[in-house]
């Protein structure tokens, strides 16, 4: 402990949480401003409190997160560039997007090909990843084995023919928002991308449900939110298997996402 | 959806995620450095070390995978928009991004108004959450330090980190005295130090 002119320790840990009342934090605050030693002790407590931030387990970024970034650095930094995008991966979502619909091989080559950009800008991130854990511990290699065998249910999701192909609409408009799922019920994985999905506020996601043929409850396949231009994806879901699927759906459930579906079912398709 | 979204109820409970996001090689300043030039590969190299770091800091505050997005995207645009303002004496990088993030969380947890004080952040040089073999090291005996205190001390430094909650409404939480909230949480704090210096 200080001096008694100094601020007690403890409140410094307190104002290096912010969490003092205003008035406590004003009195530390002008004590600061004349205090090299005071500074200094915030300044640890602040190294202190970054280890205790930093100690939190790592969860995955949403969906489209790291594309949704790249889009708004390529938007701040030069509008030039943004049109040479294509030529990075990372970029795939907003190439797909551009892709006419009806190709030679009509919607499902669409759907192939958007799926083939997915997964090589999904291959790219675990090459990525590779490279970044090659220190990593025992776990983190288990982890990968376990990706390159979802990778193996991707290129089969996209080439078996008993994989399923559904088109999802909106009602009986000629709405725009479409998703498109390919699924193969065997591995329980599913491809499914979407185009002019509408914004969402951001308490709120859009949560795709695998509808299972024998009558059994609704199965959670995946929140996704929309990037800027309204496509989404959604790549291999955690699904169980052997499910074979009678519909898709989607609806709008809290940013947690939920269980049960919340109605209206925005898109479905069977 | 996958239970790895799901925010764990304690954060202390686990030991398996040593290792997570890599830092390291090329060191940040030089990435940093590049980004000033406007490169947006190191900008992307930038977020791909430590966007789920902030993520994972703003989703246990928040509870709110769209706020937490923002949260990453609010903070690391501002890195690739201001890059010198973090070129200077502020100690390690990634310690100043969890420390934001976790700020910024906190401040939309409780609708405040980002704080004024934010960008000001000094960190020790000590802090040094770049090294990728270190850091995994360093982060496992936190989490051991952590899951060492006693529950109380858990307890309150868990309320006024991520709750955001301030001594006196922790006091008011747990009926303890207030000197008693304060105690434990500089307690917990000094142990983690004594730790990681020993
Ligand atoms: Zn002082």
């Amino acid at each position: 402990m200080n001096g008694a002119q100094h601020i007690p320790e403890e409140d410094l840990a307190l104002y290096a949480m912010q969490a003092l009342s205003p008035e406590e934090t004003r009195a530390v605050q002008a004590h600061l401003d004349v205090c090299p030693a005071c500074r200094q002790a915030v300044s640890e407590a602040l190294g202190d409190l970054a280890l205790v931030g930093a100690s939190v387990e790592l969860q995955p970024l949403p969906q489209g997160a790291r594309e949704r970034f790249m889009q708004r650095i390529g938007a701040d930094s030069n509008l030039a560039t943004s049109s040479d995008r294509s030529t990075r991966p990372a970029h795939s979502e907003a190439t797909v997007t551009a892709m006419p619909r009806r190709s030679l091989f009509g919607t499902i080559g669409w759907l192939a090909a958007a799926a083939a950009l997915f997964f090589a800008a999904w291959l790219a991130n675990q090459d990525h990843n590779l490279r970044q854990q090659l220190n990593a511990q025992r776990w983190q290699v288990t982890q990968l084995a376990a990706k390159a065998d979802r990778a193996q249910d991707l290129m089969d999701a996209l080439t078996s023919r008993s994989a399923q192909r559904v088109t999802l609409t909106e009602g009986k408009q000629t709405a725009k928002p479409a998703g498109h799922a390919t699924y193969l019920p065997s591995r329980g994985a599913l491809i499914f991308t979407a185009t002019n999905m509408r914004p969402l506020p951001s308490n709120k996601t859009y949560e795709l449900w695998l509808i299972p043929a024998n009558g059994t409850g609704p199965v959670p396949a995946g929140l996704f939110r929309p990037d800027a231009t309204g496509s989404a994806s959604v790549v291999l879901p955690a699904l169980p298997q052997g499910v074979p699927a009678k519909a898709f759906g989607i609806t709008i459930e809290n940013a947690v996402g939920s269980t049960t579906p919340t109605l209206p079912i925005i898109l479905s398709g069977s | 959806m996958p239970e790895n979204q799901v925010n764990p109820i304690n954060p202390y409970d686990r030991a398996r995620d040593a290792g997570r996001s890599a830092t390291g090689k090329p060191e940040e300043a030089a990435l940093l450095a590049r980004v000033i030039k406007g490169d947006q590969d190191a900008m992307v190299a930038i977020y791909d070390r430590y966007a789920p770091m902030i993520y994972s800091v703003a989703l246990r505050v928040l509870k709110d995978p769209g706020e937490a997005e923002d949260i990453v995207q609010e903070i690391l645009v501002q890195v690739w928009q201001n890059p010198a303002s973090f070129v200077s004496e502020r100690g390690s990088f990634g310690a100043w991004l969890v420390v934001v993030a976790r700020n910024r969380s906190i401040d939309r947890l409780r609708r405040r108004k980002p704080s004024e004080s934010v960008d000001e952040v000094v960190l020790p040089a000590t802090t040094n959450l770049a090294n990728e073999a270190e850091r995994s090291i360093m982060l496992e005996k936190v989490r051991q330090v952590l899951v060492g205190l006693p529950t109380e001390q858990q307890k309150s430094l868990e309320l006024a980190f991520f709750e955001g909650l301030t001594h006196t409404e922790i006091a008011a939480k747990t009926g303890d005295p207030l000197g008693t909230v304060k105690t434990r949480i500089r307690m917990a704090l000094t142990s983690l130090r004594k730790a990681m210096q020993s």
